[in-house]
């Protein structure tokens, strides 16, 4: 176990590292500079502000100073968008919005998409199965876009007297509802494919067959048996699941307008604020990786067959 | 294997290959002995069936994966052929068909329509300049001239009158002006000078799905933006196949340390957060490649000349990060098959590395293959709609069905099917090819072979 652990927390660094490089490297080809608006400002001008922040040195010497901070706890200030403001200023005012909006849209998605798994798993061939199972395949289908603006304009004006929540994201408990719903759906869907294709796996088992053979009454055997067993891969996708959902969320977060950390990324892409980019795409692949972490970590701990030592192979 | 779990990344767009990783395990029971019935069926004559014919037939079995392949099919035609159709094209602005709806009423209905919204709406109320110019006529007739005075006096009652006519009647709109008059409205949307060519006998091609605020022909664009989505699809599962084949079959063929190496590697692109970097790329290395397609006219810059730049830059953010699944199905296949008597006797023979992988090896994990590939097309099609929704992928005057969706948004309750029809294409686009997908693989499966 630790040394798996220690093994893993090792890749995540060179993970971040790499990511890191590669952002930076990314962001410097951009044609263009940060200093371009509607007034094109002199060649002096230019000079003066790249020395102001160390612009004009090379590359690599940018890179190994911006890491040395980084590592300091430094994400550097923003040069644009909200000038000479700490990145981790922005971080911390935008990530809590759209960690709000992915951890709802996420827990609905478990609640609903877990169950209905099971259903779709023990009414396997009649019409719930099949209802269901075109409902997620529907719903695996559809970009994260089409569902967001679907629920915009049934719910926010579209049909008469369906208006109930707000169009504009305004931090109301109302304003919630469909982001999060439009957030969730996806993986809703896909969690709800994938219980049920692992509780048909458990139920097939011989043990379930012991347990319907000594006598036990169906719901023990679903709920003390079968789930437990079903639930293991379940739990390994959740990690993986929580990354799509703070990146699908950019396109939520686009159509509601919500001030979340997602869209605000694409607008430092767009504005070449560099600080900005390096310190939300850093922010974002480390709790992203971490997260990956934890719940591996998690499934080694709640599955005791898996052998360690031969998983780091 | 603690790594099999991982293969695939749930949210991520990447198809799941789990279970196409497992079909050349066998079972326990294969290694049981044949009862004496098994083996006279075995004698009894069949005519042998190709890998390829037998899984035809298995597909052909499956309904559901029939009508998808009938429904990319159609989609295809209607992209590829389509645009040849229609006079139109998806750039050209018609002048005079502005923000037309897929529906429109005849010149005497509109007629009606338009004289009933005036009579209701206070239209005929005159504006204050309107107001002023009738009472500079008026005094002009009788000989006299308007002095300043008179004339603010006469703009403000008019002010005021049309200020009152539209706060106490209620707006009539079109809709209304339907309803009220009974009017049914007809197909496909004329403007009113097309509709007067027609009614002379020209022959006019209707606006199928209206056209958008410039004049552009929704249906033509929308073909544009299938075809875009079917390219980007093919194109970037194309790369990911030639990109992780190779990779693949290098790291399984030689093993050892190569493969080790080679396998770290695969694992830390696995662990990177792709839709980050991927939006990052693509919004880098368009303005990067459109430098270098003004940078001169070698062959390289007439090819960026010829995709388009956003088009290249997403193959390659697609082909950079998404060749991992594939490489490591291929790893795993060839790792199983180098260990068979064939390839023995093929480096007995003096086969070279190459010729073994290319010969020996990659056409015995035909059907992993083809069934990944084909699972890649609908992924990346959905990338490249989530691109182009934030404005990252395909950018004007080029469209797709991603761009359009986000250009409709902001007309949504007027316009709704202005984001319905291309979401729903692209909706149904990917889910008959998932779901063919999914019958390719029952069908190239040979345990569910019976």
């Amino acid at each position: 176990m630790t040394k798996y652990t220690v093994r893993r927390v090792c890749m995540a660094f060179v993970t971040l590292l790499l990511v890191a490089s590669i952002t930076f490297f990314l962001m410097n080809a951009i044609p263009g500079n940060p200093w371009l608006s509607e007034k094109t400002p002199s060649e002096a001008t230019i000079q003066a502000l790249n020395a102001k922040y160390g612009l004009d040195q090379p590359k690599y010497i940018q890179l190994g100073k911006y890491l040395k901070n980084l590592a300091q706890g430094d994400f550097g200030t923003s040069i644009k968008m909200q000038k000479n403001r700490p990145v981790l200023s922005i971080i911390k005012e935008m990530f809590p919005v759209s960690a709000k909006v992915g951890s709802i849209a996420l827990l609905w998605a478990v609640l609903v998409g877990v169950p209905l798994g099971c259903l779709a798993a023990f009414k396997r061939g009649t019409w719930v199965d099949s209802f269901l199972r075109v409902l997620c395949t529907i719903g695996i289908s559809m970009p994260g876009f089409v569902v967001a603006t679907l629920l915009l304009h049934t719910f926010c004006g579209g049909i008469e007297g369906l208006k109930v929540f707000p169009a504009l994201f305004d931090g109301t408990p109302a304003s919630y509802v469909l982001p999060c719903a439009a957030l969730g759906f996806y993986p809703m869907c896909y969690l709800s494919r994938q219980t049920r294709t692992s509780m048909l796996d458990a139920i097939n088992q011989e043990y379930i067959k012991t347990a319907r053979a000594k006598g036990l009454k169906n719901n023990k055997i679903i709920f003390k048996h079968a789930l437990r067993n079903a639930l293991i891969p379940v739990i390994t996708y959740l990690g993986p699941q929580i990354a799509f959902t703070l990146c699908g969320g950019l396109v939520v977060e686009t159509v509601f307008s919500i001030p979340g950390l997602g869209r605000y990324f694409v607008q430092a892409i767009q504005n070449r604020d560099y600080p900005l980019i390096m310190g939300t795409t850093i922010f974002l692949a480390a709790f992203i990786i971490v997260m990956n972490l934890i719940v591996d970590l998690c499934y080694k701990l709640v599955d005791p067959r898996i052998n360690l030592v031969k998983g780091g192979n | 294997m603690s790594d099999k779990k991982r293969f695939h990344k749930p949210g991520s767009l990447q198809p799941n290959i789990e279970d196409i990783l497992q079909w050349n395990d066998l079972p326990a029971d294969a290694f049981e002995p044949a009862t004496s019935e098994e083996k006279e069926n075995f004698i009894q004559d069949r005519r042998s069936v190709s890998y390829w014919k037998d899984a035809w037939r298995r597909l052909r079995k499956n309904t559901v994966a029939m009508v998808a392949l009938v429904i990319i099919i159609l989609l295809a035609i209607f992209a590829f052929v389509g645009p040849a159709v229609v006079p139109y094209t998806y750039k050209q602005q018609i002048r005079g068909s502005e923000a037309l709806h897929p529906w429109h009423y005849s010149l005497e209905d509109q007629e009606k329509i338009n004289a009933y919204m005036e009579e209701h709406s206070g239209a005929g109320k005159l504006s204050p300049d309107e107001a002023v110019e009738q009472a500079r006529k008026e005094a002009e007739a009788k000989g006299t001239t308007l002095s300043r005075v008179d004339e603010a006096k006469i703009r403000a009652k008019a002010n005021v009158s049309q200020q009152q006519a539209s706060d106490n009647e209620e707006k009539v709109t079109e809709a209304d002006a339907v309803k009220a008059l009974g009017i049914k409205h007809s197909m496909f949307g004329y403007s009113n000078k097309e509709l007067q060519k027609k009614a002379e006998g020209e022959k006019v091609f209707p606006h199928v799905f209206g056209t958008d605020d410039q004049g552009r022909d929704i249906m033509v664009r929308v073909m544009v933006g299938a075809r875009v989505s079917i390219i980007v699809g093919v194109c970037a599962a194309l790369l990911v196949l030639i990109i992780g084949a190779l990779y693949g079959s290098i790291s399984g063929y030689c093993g050892g340390m190569v493969d080790t190496v080679m396998q770290r590697i695969v694992e830390i692109i696995y662990s990177i957060p792709e839709m980050l970097i991927i939006l990052l790329l693509s919004a880098t290395l368009k303005p990067a490649l459109e430098q270098f397609q003004n940078s001169g006219d070698g062959i390289l810059q007439s090819l960026v000349t010829l995709l388009g730049p956003n088009l290249i830059s997403m193959f390659i953010a697609f082909g950079l990060l998404y060749w991992v699944t594939m490489s490591r199905i291929i790893r795993g296949q060839i790792l199983q098959l180098k260990q068979q008597e064939y390839v023995t006797a093929a480096r007995a023979l003096g086969a070279k590395g190459g010729r073994i992988i290319t010969k020996h090896l990659l056409p015995n994990c035909i059907g992993q293959i083809v069934t990944t590939t084909f699972l890649q097309i609908p992924s990346a099609i959905f990338l490249e709609s989530f691109l182009s929704f934030l404005g990252v992928g395909v950018s004007a005057p080029l469209t797709s069905l991603g761009s359009m969706c986000s250009e409709a948004l902001s007309g949504l309750t007027t316009y709704p099917y202005r984001l319905f029809i291309p979401a729903v294409i692209l909706s149904v686009m990917i889910l008959s090819l998932n779901l063919f997908g999914d019958g390719l693989r029952d069908a190239l499966d040979p345990k569910l072979k019976k």
